[in-house]
């Protein structure tokens, strides 16, 4: 071989290892371009249904949310073939499971927004005592600073857990992981007291009105949103520290518990509110799993500018 | 009947009488203490406190100068490398068991059949606690947490809860335990992080808490806690308070009345 064509070789594998390197570089500088712009998730249209997107992915035979929730809501209770579980120690029912997902079975007779009181729209267009926290024209709600859910929903999330215990009933939210202890009256040997300091949850006392658990909730600490709000129209559905709800809580049969309330609240509302009745359906599970709510100051900041960008373009059309 | 025959049978009578009644009452003081459940397990049900514990001030109310000796050459260089700044419970984590025993705070219990339910007031997180001696959960559904996978069975009259499935992020004391002057106040376990407790009621108004804590990635061997008393707290619920990462925890926990 000579020496040229030698020389004309490594030329021809250097510039190759070069050419490689450059492929290389921009291929780097791709990955590392994706992990810098973020790209915010397509969201579905207002009313669309989301759920449809995880249908697609979901496997044959495994049941979406929407066909869930619709089984759930079409469900006629049947206490014979399924009996009512009792409890061992007071017979009464027996709400122990692991409950998903939660359907409406009667919508409040009039929405919640026709109560609010005009002199109550400067409070709730600064966002009540998460002015400065949440900025509700975007679309930041308390879920994402990991307050626990409304409590007109009885603080609770997706899934839930409801343990009765003697002289308790307890909910285990899976979504944050926030909980809510009831004490009943007359199960514990002494009246359950509500003073305590003031919470996002309040201060639950139950008692049983035939196999009826009727749980009353006050000392709110004023900050819950009853609703979320709605840009540019409806602001956030603040509540107040003189927050009263009254929560019915029954077991029609095995396969669902349903909840229902009444929301009180003189300085938000002009007067007393129906809320939906809606039940949850039982899972095959006796336990729901740890997951906790973190604040994530990276994934705030992207949200804020997400929201943002979206209420410009609101703003646009 | 003799006078004196009556007489013996009346004395057998009074002293008989007198005997049961003895008896009667010791079953009566063993029953306060037993405090049995509907369904005859040792109740643990209640609002237990227990004083504050650590190492601060120059004063190590928990044996921790014993813990630190145990940690590895390797987990000590990277103990090294962190701060105060990177305890969990900074950004509200919460703090996993024994650790969780140590703050000061209440920690609530409620108990039905096949279930124990432990409910801490700071960094509020429940746990729940088969107590039927079932194995931990199958592996495939086995997701590493912060309070890890319990399941529990009773010694006699002690609750014997094994917790496996951390995720190595909790810290087994806080950054301001710092039993030698050589401390770095950092805790670090990892997800082979093993905890056996032991949660006896010793009477009406005491529980008792002990934890045997193995990590054979950060300890060279199992550390024994002390033992932690607690106190029954004359209330049906603990507190409900949520923890901000912007208060810190001093006001947080301040903000919780410690």
């Amino acid at each position: 071989m000579s020496v040229r064509k030698l020389a004309v070789m490594v030329m021809l594998a250097c510039s190759g290892i070069a050419g490689l390197a450059l492929v290389v570089a921009i291929g780097a500088s791709r990955v590392s371009a994706q992990i810098r712009t973020y790209t915010p998730p397509q969201t579905a249209a207002p009313g669309a249904d989301w759920t449809k997107r995880i249908e697609e992915i979901l496997p044959p035979g495994v049941e979406s949310r929407a066909e869930a929730t619709a089984r759930v809501a079409a469900y006629q209770p049947d206490p014979v073939k399924y009996p009512v579980p009792r409890t061992p120690w007071n017979g009464k029912p027996d709400f122990s499971g692991v409950y998903w997902p939660d359907a409406v079975v009667t919508q409040p007779p009039v929405a919640l927004e026709s109560l609010y009181r005009p002199e109550a729209r400067e409070y709730r267009e600064r966002g009540g005592e998460a002015a400065g926290l949440i900025n509700w024209r975007g679309i930041d709600t308390p879920n994402y600073h990991c307050w626990p859910p409304s409590p007109v929903e009885g603080s609770m999330g997706g899934t839930v857990q409801l343990v009765s215990a003697p002289g308790y009933l307890v909910l285990l939210n899976e979504g944050g992981s926030n909980f809510r202890i009831i004490p009943i009256v007359g199960e514990n040997g002494r009246q359950p007291s509500a003073s305590r300091t003031p919470s996002f949850q309040g201060s639950s006392v139950g008692h049983w009105e035939g196999d009826t658990l009727v749980v009353e909730v006050t000392n709110f600490n004023g900050k819950p949103w009853l609703g979320n709000a709605q840009p540019p129209d409806r602001p956030p559905q603040t509540s107040s520290d003189a927050l009263h709800i009254v929560e019915r809580w029954s077991r029609p049969d095995a396969q669902i518990f349903e909840y229902q309330v009444v929301v009180e609240d003189p300085k938000m509302l002009t007067g007393s509110w129906t809320g939906s009745t809606s039940r949850r359906g039982i899972l095959p599970y006796d336990s729901v799993q740890e997951s906790l709510c973190f604040l994530d100051p990276e994934l705030d900041a992207r949200h804020r500018e997400f929201a943002a960008e979206q209420a410009k373009k609101r703003a646009l059309r | 009947m003799s006078r004196r025959a009556l007489a013996v049978v009346v004395g057998a009578v009074v002293v008989g009488a007198a005997l049961l009644g003895g008896v009667r009452m010791m079953v009566n003081d063993a029953a306060s203490f037993t405090a049995q459940t509907a369904w005859g397990e040792r109740d643990l049900t209640g609002v237990w406190r227990a004083a504050p514990l650590g190492a601060r001030s120059g004063r190590d109310t928990f044996n921790l100068a014993k813990l630190e000796e145990l940690y590895t050459p390797e987990a000590r260089a990277r103990m090294k490398a962190l701060s105060a700044n990177d305890d969990p419970t900074m950004r509200c984590a919460p703090a996993l068991f024994p650790r969780a025993a140590m703050l000061g705070h209440s920690v609530q219990i409620i108990q039905r059949p096949g279930f124990a339910y432990v409910f801490t007031e700071a960094y509020p997180v429940f746990r729940i606690i088969p107590t039927t001696g079932r194995p931990h959960t199958a592996p495939q559904y086995l997701f590493p947490t912060h309070m890890g996978d319990s399941t529990a069975r009773w010694e006699g009259d002690t609750l014997v809860v094994d917790v496996i499935s951390f995720n190595g992020e909790g810290w087994l004391a806080s950054p301001l335990d710092k039993p030698t002057s050589a401390s770095t106040g950092v805790w670090l376990t990892s997800d082979a992080l093993h905890v056996v407790e032991r949660w006896r009621r010793v009477d009406a108004d005491t529980l008792e808490y002990q934890a045997r804590v193995d990590d054979p990635k950060t300890l060279t061997m199992p550390w024994e806690a002390p033992a932690i008393t607690f106190k029954r707290q004359a209330v049906e619920r603990i507190e409900d308070v949520l923890c901000r990462p912007e208060d810190g925890p001093d006001t947080y926990l301040t903000r919780l009345g410690s």
